[in-house]
């Protein structure tokens, strides 16, 4: 099931790669090794600053007791909802000529810093979920045996914290390997700007499936990787007794570390580049409002039926995965990799292999022509494919929640597989399906090329006209509707975050 | 492992497999099985497919509809992936008339044989035949010049007279460019290829790569901006950034534009005239509704809708009894290179490849 779920996901990527095997002549690309390096690089340096920013606001939010903690606990998740295309043109804006901060964000590091900022709130969720989670006993017996807040974190809290962290980090630098818009406008190769420029610029689309398809092994390899650190390590017990957990009492100098880093993050990943898109907005006449309403109508619209249909798909691979037979879970794992491809691989790509199965099944008779509601169906197809993996992994680490003893209790109270299913896993597992329905609100409300390539006519949405505006080189146009976008983001965002603050093991008092 | 351990006791696999598969087959054919075209007895309509993103179209296409009652269904494409869309489309594709922007688009369209044959008197009188596909399948209805912008306190303008000077020496590390994938770029190498042949054009490229001020990023007003700021003196963009920027509502970039000059390059006697590339339309090779498709077309290059694009869009029209508008009169006669159009689709990828060899990313 999960493979058949995870087969789904893949293959419009399979198609991509079927291509490039069936391939005729390429030409040597000079730009090859560069763009391997971008795209590397890119992942491990921009992969890696998410995941350290990640990880040290979430610990400070979720472990530290200091003024605004609660605030920023909500606040930090807030470029979740930036495309990370609009991040890049608002600091084009604020540090290119002209701009009032003159450090020139482009380039390789440019684009590094972009990603971070873009992308380090898969890693914050993630790990303050898992901070958040962690048995306050442990920690109270660890301090009680004089352990140092450092060693606690090091030898508690982090070894507990490691899978969720590890999966953030993967979601992270998956959207880092996808990416063409940040890197195009700031001036990187990359393997995906190499797929857009073999493709379209020089006509040679066996070459793009190439590069394509070393992509998707890139996903695959990363996920290998991902598997291989987060282990067989399971973390059994931890008492059900609900207790707040221990926040430490940050003395003066601490409370203003703690302070200085959540405000200057937020500074520079929310607040001064949409501030600057407010500025830009607030040029336009009032009147530009009117002509969102209906792409923010059609926005929220695709962004649900993307959630309804990628969630069953998500929910199966994340429990397939999850199965007690070693060989079925392999089956089941194999299954969630498939889906990691289609999310590593560039959206303009999973739209064409979907567009080609769908010429293949026209061609068979199977369907009419690819307008209206097929178009429909098929970027419904392109979502699902996308998303379904960034789906499964909040459900597949709101299962991990669910110990293995508490079904075996269950069972010796003579529940059957219904009831244990009704009583026991779906309440503790119900939170993490909420916040995987959101992630893919968010993620398909932010979504662009597939969008662009599928959806049917006069049907524009939030990103498609953003995306138009400022292709043309008119930002000040732009600046409304990609600020649309983030504001429709914002509530899913907010009430993901408060999910997962809630998404405490045990019962409160 | 929870869905299926409580699925595995209750139903047989296959039994789930084959419910969850006519689960899905249900949903398909509830959205798929929709018919693909509306019938439309009462109102006339045209699809049109369109990689402009510009008001103006939009404005075009409402007086288009005000004239003929003849509705306008517009979808935004980006232009390089038209082709791969109308091919897995097919012959049940719902557009009617395909509108883009770049020259050797249209030539790759034409190619793939999904353009249908314009039998129009009015497009053929209106439109100069160089702007109008060899083979009768697309018209251009707009031109967009690639011209040289510069620092007025910076460069004299008698130093820059063709395109060839930005490979000049004296320009060292003062020259700002896009990306080379930008279409705009291509065409304009491509045209080189055509006239010197892809040698030449390498030699040429290699020089203005050594020129570069910084490394290709961001589009054409960037490049403008970065003039204003100072980081460099020189940079090829299209005609109508700077016109815009001067127009624009933000008061920083009325300042920035105030600052850099434009002039048409390639210009004198022996010279080739300057780059000029177009927006076309054609219409589809399917076309559900031809009639109404060519009714818009010939409406583009009506000399009503070719001085409102020059006026709205700053666009240079192309039928030349067209009245310029003040902005466009003012930056002078433009006398275009005479490569033929269809050169600039041939030898597009060539282009790229040269782009690649002189490390132009």
């Amino acid at each position: 099931m999960g493979a058949l779920a995870g087969l789904v996901c893949a293959a419009p990527a399979v198609l991509v790669i079927a291509g490039a095997l069936s391939s005729g002549p390429t030409s040597p690309l000079p730009f090859f090794w560069a763009s391997v390096a971008g795209s590397f690089g890119l992942a491990v340096v921009g992969g890696g600053f998410a995941a350290l920013l990640g990880v040290i606001s979430a610990w400070l939010v979720a472990m530290c007791a200091f003024p605004g903690r609660r605030f920023f606990s909500w606040a930090l998740v807030l470029p979740l909802a930036a495309p990370g295309y609009v991040l890049a043109y608002a600091y084009a804006a604020l540090t290119w000529a002209g701009g009032p901060a003159p450090l020139s964000v482009s380039g390789f590091w440019g684009a590094a810093w972009i990603y971070a900022l873009a992308f380090y709130p898969y890693v914050y969720l993630a790990a303050r979920a898992a901070f958040a989670s962690q048995s306050a006993c442990a920690l109270e017996a660890a301090r009680s045996l004089g352990a140092s807040p450092l060693a606690m974190a090091l030898k508690v809290a982090a070894p507990s914290a490691w899978p969720g962290v590890a999966a953030g980090t993967a979601l992270a630098v998956m959207e880092i390997l996808a990416d063409f818009g940040v890197a195009q406008y700031l001036g990187v190769s990359t393997l995906t700007t190499g797929v857009f420029r073999a493709w379209f610029s020089k006509a040679e689309p066996q070459t793009a499936l190439q590069l394509a398809s070393l992509l998707l092994t890139a996903a695959v390899g990363l996920l290998v990787v991902e598997r291989l650190l987060r282990g067989r390590r399971g973390f059994a017990g931890g008492s059900a007794r609900w207790r707040p957990l221990p926040r430490y009492r940050l003395g003066a100098f601490w409370t203003a570390v703690a302070f200085l880093f959540c405000a200057g993050l937020l500074t520079l990943a929310v607040i001064a580049p949409l501030g600057w898109l407010i500025r830009l907005a607030a040029l336009r006449p009032l009147s530009d409002l009117a002509l969102l309403a209906e792409p923010l109508g059609n926005a929220l619209i695709l962004a649900g039926a993307a959630a309804l249909v990628t969630l069953p798909l998500a929910a199966i691979l994340a429990a397939a995965a999850r199965q007690p037979d070693p060989l079925r879970a392999r089956l089941g794992q194999g299954g969630l990799f498939l889906a990691g491809m289609g999310y590593a691989a560039p959206g303009a790509v999973i739209a064409l292999g979907a567009l080609a199965a769908f010429a293949a099944a026209r061609e068979a008779g199977l369907v009419g022509g690819l307008s209206g509601a097929t178009a429909f169906a098929a970027l419904l197809w392109t979502y699902a494919a996308r998303f379904a993996a960034p789906g499964a992994q909040p459900i597949e680490a709101g299962l991990s929640r669910v110990s293995a003893s508490l079904g075996f209790a269950a069972r010796t109270l003579g529940a059957g597989p219904v009831r244990r299913f009704w009583a026991v896993d779906a309440p503790i597992a119900a939170p993490s399906v909420l916040a995987a329905a959101l992630i893919v609100f968010v993620e398909a409300l932010k979504e662009l090329p597939a969008t662009l390539i599928l959806r049917p006519f006069n049907f524009d949405t939030l990103a498609v006209r953003a995306y138009a505006y400022a292709s043309d080189e008119r930002l000040t146009q732009a600046a409304a509707p990609a600020l649309l976008i983030v504001l429709a983001g914002l509530l899913p965002t907010l009430l993901l975050s408060s999910r997962i603050e809630r998404a405490r093991a045990g019962r409160r008092p | 492992m929870l869905l299926l351990s409580l699925s595995r006791r209750r139903v047989s696999r296959g039994g789930l497999a084959v419910g969850l598969l006519s689960a899905c087959g249900l949903l398909l054919a509830a959205c798929g099985g929709a018919p693909p075209r509306e019938p439309d007895e009462t109102q006339r309509v045209v699809n049109v497919y369109t990689s402009r993103h510009y008001d103006a179209d939009q404005r075009l296409y409402a007086l288009f509809t005000a004239r003929t009652g003849i509705e306008v269904r517009t979808q935004e494409k980006r232009g390089e992936e038209l082709l791969a869309l109308l091919q897995a489309e097919g012959d049940q594709s719902p557009a009617d008339l395909i509108v883009t922007v770049d020259a050797g688009n249209l030539y790759r369209l034409q190619e793939a044989g999904l353009l249908a044959p314009l039998a129009s008197a009015a497009i053929a009188d209106a439109v100069d035949a160089r702007y109008r596909d060899p083979n009768g399948r697309w018209t251009g209805f707009s031109r967009r010049a690639r011209v040289i912008a510069y620092r007025l306190d910076a460069v004299d303008p008698s130093s820059i007279t063709s395109m060839d000077d930005l490979a000049n020496q004296a320009f060292r590390g003062r020259v700002c460019a896009r990306s080379s994938t930008n279409i705009y770029n291509l065409s304009m190498l491509a045209a080189r290829i055509e006239r010197h042949g892809p040698d030449a054009a390498l030699v040429w490229a290699q020089g203005v790569v050594a020129n570069f001020a910084r490394a290709p990023r961001g589009g054409d007003t960037d490049q403008l901006k970065a003039i204003a700021a100072g980081e460099c003196d020189l940079a090829i963009v299209n005609h109508y950034y700077l016109l815009r920027m001067q127009r624009s509502e933000d008061p920083a970039e009325r300042e920035a534009a105030a600052l850099i000059g434009m002039t048409f390059p390639d210009q004198g006697p022996n010279q080739p005239g300057a780059h000029v590339n177009i927006s076309g339309a054609g219409v589809a090779a399917h076309a559900p509704h031809p009639a109404e498709a060519q009714a818009l077309l010939e409406f583009l290059v009506s000399t009503e809708a070719q001085s409102l694009l020059a006026e709205l869009n700053e666009e240079f029209p192309v039928r030349p009894d067209a009245p310029l508008p003040e902005a466009l009169a003012a930056i002078g006669p433009l006398r275009e290179e005479t490569t033929p159009l269809s050169a600039l689709g041939q030898h597009q990828a060539e282009a790229a490849r040269v782009f690649e060899a002189a490390g132009w990313p």
